[in-house]
């Protein structure tokens, strides 16, 4: 396994404000699997995400990445583990205003021992033309494009997607799954995805659906539809 | 294949340079003209004050003068000599000029104080002479003019230094020199030994055979040797060196510049650390999400701590490296020239001060790299969460406080705005106290001059007083039938006609070391019972002291005050009774019997007249000194001449600062508010209505911090002014300034703001209806 969480418990908040957002979550992922997390807005899924990203931390269960303990990591160890294993993508692009397409990518693989090729990325996001743009001179869809090249250069174990068609139209979106799946196909990275799309889910190897904090149900997708079959 | 790349996050820094050109452009030029000022006035500063220290080896300066009535024999001066010093004949005459200057005129030198030639040639010919570089600056002599007395014609050949008058106090009992009235110069000997001898002033310089240790020695040595020298001849003044201002003022001056300056440098430098922590705040809270998502991809902490200092270094350094160019350049030339303005100083060569590269440059980087470091490492602590979530708040969210609904919409929407930026606006509070201070500086001082001089008028105690030349041996006592004599001659040869004349006695004494900030002279006046000039009542027994003796030393009636004979260590205890309104000098008045009582003199003993009209029946030669309104507004005229200048560019500074740190700021808070801003426009608010909003609350608040802040500078001003004048300079100024100053500050401080605030609306018009709508930062 690649990703194994045992009890994990998270809550904000003291008193009457005090709010259970992780209720004992037990998953495990495999390398190479598409992980799709669902659920509706205050389930937990992007608190579960950050989490597993290193950039929140859990009350109390475990969590192994790669056989190693996570919540005992200190904070540089996280900084480390994030910067050598994970790729974020989020709703918000968060794109370096004053650098362009392919700068904005160069951040990522500037952080990869070993990163991927930037003008093969630009190609294969369809980023080629626009490489010399500033993020302002781009469409929304551009612009989370370059936050996936940014994420995928460095050529993580993990990607991490906190609803990265949250911000775009149908058919952008389409397009923003396409280019996941074919990422995920490509370069066979372990993909988790946060989404309260349910028709995401089935382009997804699984499908974990959570309910105030807790895990609902997991579905195993005997089969995956491609991006291009999906409908909502 | 190795795809690695170099950190694209340096692209950035040229761009983020361009995209915020006009905040680092103010940034920049602020620290070119503080560093480049500093540096400049350091290298001149120092360079000077090593050839003002190296001069008198090099010039060979006297170690202290005396003078007396008539040349002393050779047996005198051996017995002199035997004192353990060497002693120098220094003669002097002093001539009238046609501009009604005073001229005094010496031998050219070959022993001691020789001169520091400067332009042309030493006089080699008769009808020849040299002449003080800065009086003939103030009077636009050049060499080869000519220098008239009365039907003597001096061609000028050299523009000279005397190292013993880098100060050009006349006498050293005067509160201020006067580079333009008087002035110093030499002649040839041929010329110098026809120059008639009852007009000669028997002065003679010495020179100790084994220099003294320390000061402490040297006063101890000096003491001594008055004492010795007093009992073989009769000494009209004695002047060791460490008390001769003509000498020392200068040297001690320059000093306390040195002090100044450093204290405005550093202070700068602390304005401008703040406004540096103040924009990386900004861009860290207008980068956040960006950082958030950074950090989230594994950028470390020290990697964005390393990359935002980059660009406030690398300003800071760039100013530092021009400023220096500058300060070495031009600056120090005109740092040079303010000195050459005001002293006579020797020639100097530039010479590189390290301590003046640290103080200007590596300090103010360091202090630069500490307040953007500290900031940032203490700013990107968070967690990468509260980045992409914005929080930036430790002591979590914000609370909005209720303002009560019956406020109008606009007062609100103002104290809100103000509330989310009390930072800056303490900020701009700090700078403008402090750039208000500044030009309050530049505009007091000339203020203060005016008013003192004006004042002086009404002021005087008379329109002239005539002091008698009284050697001092005759007021000791060891001498009773000297005394006696020479009380009766001066009494019948002094005598006037004048009605106006009143006859005084007066008796001068010390203010003992550690009694005040400065020990400096106190003219003790000896008056007529019902005098027609000293409008006060004063009785038997009863003491009054001038209110410029009362503000400087802070005395008020009751207090007892305790002086000192100048050159002995005898001292007296007096209780002030009462303050007499006389701002022209540091001085007692008694009753005449009180004085010839007190200081052991005959009852009729005469010192010099009061007098409203001249009195032209007294020999000139019987004459030590005229105090009139000239005399008595030399200190201001001599301030005038020698810091006229800099306040101009005190008050050019004080305006940029100021300018500078409201654009800044007022940027800031809309640029903070970009978003805001657009999203009105979109609702349908026109620009104006914008302005009005966002502006109006920065004016209001701009406003308020003039209005608050002038009275507060007005009072630390007077503290400075009072302590600076009080333990620099002889005599007293009182700070005194019209009203009317400080609605020019207030004045000049909105018409500024004006300016800025026309940036600001410009800024609010630019920006586009786009910027609500963005999500790309």
């Amino acid at each position: 396994m690649l990703l194994e969480m045992k009890d994990i418990r998270k809550s904000f908040g003291k008193g009457d404000s005090h709010v259970e957002v992780l209720r004992g979550i037990s998953l495990s992922v495999k390398k190479g699997e598409f992980c799709v997390l669902l659920g509706p807005s205050g389930s937990g899924k992007s608190t579960l995400l950050n989490i597993i990203g290193g950039i929140d931390t859990a009350d109390s269960g475990e969590i192994y990445i790669g056989g190693e303990r996570m919540n005992m990591m200190k904070e540089k160890q996280l900084t480390r583990y994030r910067r050598e294993h994970l790729g974020y993508i989020f709703q918000m692009y968060n794109l370096i205003p004053n650098l362009t397409v392919r700068e904005n990518i160069e951040v990522g693989a500037y952080l990869g021992k070993n990163p991927l090729n930037v003008e093969e990325i630009l190609h294969t996001l369809g980023l080629y033309e626009h490489r010399d743009k500033l993020p302002n001179q781009l469409s929304g869809g551009q612009q989370q494009r370059t936050s996936i090249g940014r994420a995928i250069v460095k050529n993580p174990d993990i990607l991490l997607c906190d609803e990265p068609t949250g911000a775009l139209d149908y058919n952008t979106s389409r397009e923003i799954l396409r280019l996941i799946e074919r990422i995920s196909l490509k370069y066979r990275t372990t993909i988790i995805m946060v989404t309260h799309n349910e028709a995401i889910g089935a382009m997804a190897d699984t499908v974990i659906r959570l309910r105030d904090g807790r895990i609902r149900d997991r579905v195993e997708n005997a089969v995956r539809l491609s991006a291009e079959q999906l409908e909502w | 294949m190795n795809n690695k790349t170099g950190n694209p996050l340096r692209r950035r820094f040229l761009r983020e340079l361009r995209g915020e050109f006009g905040k680092y452009a103010v940034i920049f030029v602020l620290l070119v003209l503080t560093i480049g000022l500093i540096s400049g006035f350091l290298v001149a500063d120092g360079s000077m004050i090593i050839a003002y220290r190296e001069s008198f080896e090099k010039y060979n300066i006297e170690d202290g003068n005396f003078r007396t009535d008539e040349e002393i024999s050779k047996s005198n001066r051996r017995d002199i000599e035997d004192l353990g010093i060497t002693l120098y004949d220094n003669y002097y005459i002093e001539k009238g000029s046609d501009r009604e200057n005073t001229l005094r005129i010496f031998r050219d030198r070959e022993q001691v104080n020789l001169l520091c030639l400067m332009e042309g040639q030493a006089p080699q010919n008769p009808g020849e002479m040299v002449l003080d570089r800065m009086y003939a600056d103030n009077n636009g002599i050049a060499v080869g003019d000519s220098v008239r007395f009365g039907l003597e014609k001096y061609k000028v050949t050299g523009l000279v230094a005397f190292p013993d008058y880098s100060a050009l106090f006349r006498d050293n009992n005067d509160a201020m020199f006067d580079a333009v009235r008087f002035g110093v110069a030499a002649v040839g000997k041929e010329d110098f030994d026809k120059f008639p001898s009852d007009e000669l002033v028997y002065n003679y310089s010495w020179k100790y055979n084994t220099p003294p240790a320390s000061t402490e020695e040297e006063k101890e040595l000096s003491d001594q040797l008055m004492e010795d020298i007093a009992e073989e001849i009769y000494l009209e003044d004695f002047l060791p060196r460490y008390l001769n201002q003509a000498i020392q003022f200068t040297g001690e001056d320059m000093g306390g510049d040195r002090a100044m300056m450093l204290i405005l440098l550093y202070i700068m430098i602390v304005i401008i650390a703040f406004v540096f922590v103040i924009t990386i705040s900004d861009t860290i809270a207008r980068e956040s999400a960006v950082i958030g998502t950074l950090r989230a991809s594994g950028y470390t902490k020290t990697e964005l701590v390393r990359h935002y200092m980059v660009l406030p270094l690398m300003v800071t350094l760039a100013a530092a490296l021009a400023g220096n160019i500058l300060g070495y350049t031009y600056l120090k030339q005109v740092c040079a020239d303010m000195y050459y303005g005001s002293y006579s100083l020797p020639t100097y060569v530039t010479v590189w001060n390290a301590e003046a590269f640290v103080l200007t440059t590596v300090v103010p980087f360091l202090i630069m790299v500490a307040a953007t470091f500290l900031t940032l490492r203490h700013r990107l602590s968070l967690s990468p969460l509260q980045f992409l979530r914005r929080e930036l708040r430790r002591r979590g969210r914000s609370r909005a406080f209720r303002l009560s609904p019956r406020i109008p919409f606009s007062a609100r929407f103002g104290l809100r705005i103000f509330f989310q930026n009390m930072g800056s606006y303490v900020i701009l509070f700090v700078g403008v106290l402090f750039a208000n201070l500044l030009l309050l500086f530049g505009l007091a001082l000339p203020a203060v001059l005016d008013r003192y001089q004006e004042s002086m008028q009404d002021n005087m105690l008379c329109r002239y007083q005539y002091f008698l030349k009284i050697p001092a041996y005759r007021m000791d006592r060891d001498y009773e039938l000297e005394k006696i004599v020479s009380s009766a001659f001066l009494r019948l040869s002094a005598a006037t006609s004048n009605e106006d004349a009143e006859a005084f006695s007066s008796y001068t004494l010390r203010i003992p070391e550690g009694e005040a900030l400065r020990t400096e002279n106190i003219q003790v006046y000896g008056i007529k019972k019902n005098s027609r000039y000293i409008h006060a009542e004063i009785g038997r027994g009863e003491i009054y002291i001038s209110s410029a003796y009362a503000d400087k030393c802070r005395i008020r009636a009751g207090d007892t005050i305790r002086l000192k004979e100048p050159y002995e260590n005898k001292c007296y205890e007096f209780t002030v009774d009462g303050i007499y309104d006389y701002m022209g000098g540091l001085c007692m008045f008694m009753r005449n019997e009180d004085l010839t009582e007190t200081f052991g003199l005959f009852d009729d003993y005469t010192s010099g007249y009061f007098s409203d009209s001249e009195i032209t029946d007294i020999s000139r030669d019987l004459v030590a000194s005229i105090i009139d309104y000239d005399a008595l507004i030399k200190i201001s005229r001599q301030l005038d001449v020698s810091m006229g200048g800099m306040m101009i560019i005190v008050d050019g500074f004080s305006v940029i600062l100021f300018m500078v740190l409201l654009y800044l700021l007022s940027k800031m808070i809309i640029e903070k508010n970009a978003q805001p801003i657009s999203m009105t426009k979109i609702l349908g608010y026109s620009n104006a209505e914008i302005s009005r909003l966002y502006v109006v609350t920065t004016s209001v608040v701009t406003l308020l911090i003039l209005a608050v802040t002038i009275p507060m500078e007005n009072i630390i001003m007077k503290f400075i002014f009072m302590n600076y004048l009080a333990a620099r300079m002889s005599g007293w100024i009182t700070y005194d300034i019209p009203d009317a100053i400080f609605y020019k500050m207030f004045l000049i401080g909105a018409a500024t703001y004006f300016v800025v605030a026309v940036f600001e609306m410009r800024k609010i018009h630019s920006i586009p209806m786009s910027d609500a709508l963005k999500d790309v930062v």
